[in-house]
């Protein structure tokens, strides 16, 4: 990895880098070709974008503590495995993740595009329904994906996105998110993330799946609107704690390049195991509402393209490709 | 029996050729597809509402080598007779199994109706599954002269949606 100091930025990943040992600012003023003042100027810089630095005596500059923000650098430093992201844009207040990633994608954005704000103003769901995006509190992100394959075969990366985040939830804080199919996430019976998928593509070819996910993280209770306070919880709250957004948001960018490359490379089968694994459907008796009917029944697990198998009260099975899913009982 | 996957691919593969009809039969069943004026999926039976799909067992709903036979002059009837009527129309299809919505949100207002004038990326339709939304965009520049299937259906792949009268 490239960590020649050049600007701000490069300043920051080089401290983060160091892991709490002073770097010296001379060095770095040398390796930028820069005055020591220049250098001292970018830690001011950092130091009013919320950034700790302390500055050592003979020694070096330490960076002590990180805000809590989205921004790159931060998100970088947590990535596992950096393969997968390519460019992360990072804004302070959007109206939509998803358009903003909708244009890039249209203007060459590469596979691994991540754009991501701190707020949505216009936060939205499935079928335009408004979502909750308040500042600083979660994960507004859209992942732009450019896999080669034909249409048909991007549906089940609904699916993905849903295995991604819920494992990334479990690993970094430890909180038992369930998928509800075909991707919601719940704890119990409330929805911590919620998963969009829309679609650029010819006739045959996929031009790009933007995945729009929105992670409630750090809400506590009443940073919820009434209406939501039922049916909608947060990480923190069932972790108990504050928890490190940049640090969840690597471990989702790193799961989905994981499991996008493992449905590519070895189809759905793989995934199916872990999206059963982790289900909070199958087994349960469940209402699958559609826009014509309704059928009741038992979720018996998911086929080979991902679609949800419900056994009937009269002993047959349905395949079912668009509903909403509503427990039974 | 074939898996629905194989056989994707291989109606993909048809389509691409001059190949007009195609048989598969082994002892579990039948597939046969025909091309032709529309193009059909012959063996794939009224599931067009709801289709089973395959149990664990090994029988998937494509495979039963029944309906094969009677199906077959019930969708022929099934196929838009204008399709026949008027070779110049052409049609829209369905790149993926799913649900057919006419409009962006169930309050809103369809993206076309019979007689719009659509360009190759004007938004015709959404096909959804899994919670995916495809806007299928109508490809050519025309008049939108007929509405093959209803909102909220299910669609197979590669089944005709509009026809359009070409300009």
């Amino acid at each position: 990895m490239e960590l020649k100091v050049k600007d701000k930025e490069s300043l920051l990943r080089r401290l983060m880098v160091a892991g709490g040992e002073p770097v010296s600012g001379q060095m770095l003023a040398d390796e930028a070709g820069v005055s020591r003042t220049a250098v001292w100027k970018w830690v001011r810089e950092l130091e009013e974008d919320g950034y700790t630095v302390r500055s050592v005596r003979k020694k070096g500059y330490v960076l002590e503590a990180s805000p809590d923000r989205l921004s790159p650098a931060l998100i970088r430093q947590h990535l596992k495995d950096d393969r997968f992201v390519k460019d992360i844009i990072h804004y302070e207040s959007v109206g939509s993740t998803m358009p903003l990633a909708h244009r890039e994608a249209q203007n060459g954005a590469p596979d691994g595009t991540v754009i991501v704000a701190e707020e949505q103003t216009e936060g939205r769901g499935r079928l335009a329904r408004p979502w909750s995006s308040a500042a600083g509190k979660g994960i507004w992100m859209s992942v732009i994906l450019k896999p080669d394959i034909p249409p048909h075969r991007a549906p089940q990366f609904t699916l993905i996105a849903a295995v991604a985040i819920c494992l990334a939830i479990r690993e970094t804080a430890e909180v038992e998110a369930r998928i509800k199919w075909p991707n919601d996430l719940l704890v119990g019976r409330r929805k911590v993330t919620g998963i969009l998928t829309e679609l650029q593509a010819d006739p045959d070819r996929v031009q790009a799946i933007i995945i729009g996910t929105g992670i409630n993280v750090n809400q506590e209770l009443d940073d919820f609107p009434a209406e939501l306070a039922d049916i909608a919880t947060s990480v923190r709250i069932e972790a108990g704690q504050q928890v490190d957004r940049a640090a969840l948001a690597a471990a989702v960018l790193t799961n989905l390049g994981k499991y996008s490359r493992l449905y590519i490379e070895e189809g759905f089968t793989p995934i199916k195991e872990l999206w059963e694994k982790n289900s909070d459907t199958i087994g349960r008796k469940v209402n699958a509402v559609m826009m014509r009917e309704k059928v009741t029944g038992t979720a018996i697990g998911i086929t080979e393209d991902g679609v949800l198998e419900i056994r009937t009260e009269d002993g047959g099975i349905r395949g079912i490709y668009s509903a909403d899913i509503e427990p039974a009982e | 029996m074939l898996k629905i996957q194989e056989i994707r691919e291989i109606i993909k593969l048809i389509d691409q050729t001059g190949i007009e009809e195609f048989k598969y039969k082994t002892e579990e069943g039948e597939i046969k597809l025909k091309k032709g004026g529309a193009f059909q999926v012959v063996e794939s039976a009224p599931a067009v509402q709801a289709p089973a799909v395959a149990a664990p067992a090994p029988a998937a709903p494509v495979a039963q080598p029944a309906p094969v036979a009677k199906e077959e002059p019930k969708q022929q009837e099934a196929a838009p007779a204008a399709v026949s009527q008027d070779e110049n129309l052409l049609e829209v299809k369905s790149p993926m199994v799913g649900t057919f919505y006419q409009s962006p949100s169930p309050d809103a207002a369809p993206f076309v109706a019979v007689g719009d004038k659509v360009k190759p990326d004007s938004v015709v339709c959404i096909v959804e599954a899994m919670k995916l939304f495809n806007e299928i965009e109508a490809e050519t520049s025309g008049e939108i002269a007929q509405i093959l299937v209803e909102d909220g259906q299910l669609v197979e792949y590669g089944q005709p949606l509009f026809l359009v009268k070409p300009e």
